[in-house]
């Protein structure tokens, strides 16, 4: 369920592609400052992208700084410093989305994978649990989405709505705590459930050919008659809803790399996968 | 009230035709017509309203101060007209509640109906679900609601507004010309080539 959150390089300008790094650095450092140095392994474009969108909301990004890579000490990164606590935020929900990922993984994979799974397990359940301590509505968030997928799934009745729902409205709840407004609440809470619907969406689709084959659940797979127009429209569908409730925010700080995201990355994002397709079906 | 250049992002020293530009391209963004059954249609509404305000306050007072005729400042997109709803409808309350967002009673209402459903109750359990986000789901009830009744207009405006949706494309909102097509044609290599056969006989 990771990284389909991205921008378009080619589209960004140079300051605002090293703004974008700097967030990253930025959220990297963090990972390593609160739980360990193995952690920062972990670090995910969706959550950079929640880092900078709430930093954005909250007008808390106070400037950047330079220091030095853990990984390559020869190179110099900027990192994005931020006022209230954003950063220590997402990277709380990178933890605890890994972590929640992975006891996933451990029930619905071969052998192999479920044996590496397990081996790493502890460590990301002594990080979720540190995660837990400091921001326990996310814990509960995440630990609410995964049962109630799991119930979806269950469910004879499941069609696309409701196996998007759980992962919509996580995103559509973990957005709209940010809120100062009504108004607020319901825009953040609208972007919130299109983006996670997507993802979700984006995600299955990505998976489909991979679950036919070993018989695991995927919403698309129910459908059987034009299954490529019905992934588009319903993905189409998506962003449009958060495009609509986008349009009404009055971002200033990262707004090119939002609108990058937006406009051109979630989109690109989507012809990679609705595209594969096509190739795939051709070579049957 | 905002200041009226902010609201529309262009600087106080700004010639008239750049701030009916900025005005246009707001007015566009915000248009009824892309928040259409929205639950954020309220919301769309006020900025709208604050996008017409502050334009008519420019126009007018450049007028007062003679500097230069913008036209009228007949801006053009104020009426939001609230959907014409039959008025024989028997669901005047569960119209309301959708309206109001109160979409928990309102599909409570509405799956206690048992038997054969009519068409306005297709239409209506697809806007509960359309407000929701499934859009699946809203997109089949409208469908049948369309298929029952092919004559009523509301039917068929909230279907299409579905497939307005669903073909919002790769970024197929995006007017802003963001996406430059870059792309070379295979006709684009072949007059390249030829160009450059020309200059390799110039050489000989």
């Amino acid at each position: 369920m990771f990284g389909y959150i991205r921008v378009q390089k080619s589209e960004l300008k140079l300051r605002e592609y090293d703004a974008y790094k700097s967030v990253y650095c930025g959220l990297c450092r963090q990972l390593g400052r609160d739980y360990s140095f193995l952690s920062r392994f972990l670090l995910s474009y969706d959550c950079t992208f929640y880092a900078m969108f709430i930093m954005s909301l909250g007008r808390s990004c106070s400037g950047f700084e330079t220091g030095r890579c853990r990984f390559n000490p020869m190179k110099k990164c900027s990192y994005c410093k931020c006022e209230s606590d954003c950063m220590s935020k997402a990277a709380a929900v990178n933890v605890t989305l890994a972590y929640y990922k992975l006891i996933d993984d451990i029930s619905d994979s071969g052998f192999f994978k479920r044996a590496l799974c397990r081996a790493v397990k502890p460590f990301l359940s002594r990080w979720r649990k540190k995660a837990n301590a400091r921001y326990p509505e996310i814990d509960s968030l995440a630990a609410g989405m995964m049962r109630s997928q799991q119930e979806a799934e269950k469910s004879p009745d499941c069609g696309i709505d409701m196996a998007a729902h759980p992962t919509a409205s996580f995103l559509s709840s973990l957005l709209s705590a940010e809120a100062q407004s009504e108004a607020q609440k319901r825009i953040y809470s609208q972007i919130g459930y299109g983006l996670g619907r997507f993802i979700y969406l984006a995600d299955a689709a990505d998976d489909l050919e991979k679950d036919i084959k070993s018989g695991n659940f995927n919403p698309f797979n129910s459908e059987k008659e034009n299954n490529r127009d019905v992934i588009g429209n319903n993905l189409s569908q998506a962003l449009a809803m958060t495009f609509d409730a986008y349009n009404l925010l009055d971002l200033t700080d990262f707004r090119g790399i939002i609108d990058n995201v937006i406009l051109l990355g979630l989109p690109s994002v989507q012809k990679e996968i609705t595209g594969t397709e096509v190739k795939d079906e051709r070579s049957v | 009230m905002k200041d009226p250049y902010e609201v529309l992002g262009v600087a106080p020293g700004a010639s008239d035709d750049e701030v009916k530009a900025a005005y246009r391209k707001l007015a566009k963004k915000y248009h009824p017509d892309n928040y259409q059954d929205s639950p954020l249609a309220d919301l769309a509404e006020e900025k709208m309203k604050e996008v017409n305000e502050a334009y008519d306050y420019i126009v007018n007072s450049r007028k007062a101060g003679g500097s230069g005729s913008a036209g009228s400042a007949g801006s053009g997109y104020s009426g939001y007209s609230s959907s014409g709803y039959s008025a024989n409808s028997q669901y005047v309350n569960v119209r309301m509640m959708i309206q109001q967002g109160n979409l928990d009673e309102a599909e409570r209402i509405l799956d206690s109906e048992t038997g054969d459903h009519t068409a306005e109750w297709y239409f209506l359990r697809g806007m509960c679900y359309y407000r929701r986000g499934w859009a699946q789901q809203a997109v089949q009830h409208f469908q049948r609601a369309v298929q029952m009744e092919p004559n009523n207009m509301e039917y068929q405006q909230a279907l299409n507004n579905m497939s307005r949706q669903q073909n919002y494309g790769y970024g197929g909102y995006n007017t802003t010309g963001m996406n430059n097509n870059m792309g070379c044609s295979a006709c684009d290599i072949c007059s390249a080539i030829m160009c450059a056969d020309c200059l390799c006989s110039c050489c000989r």
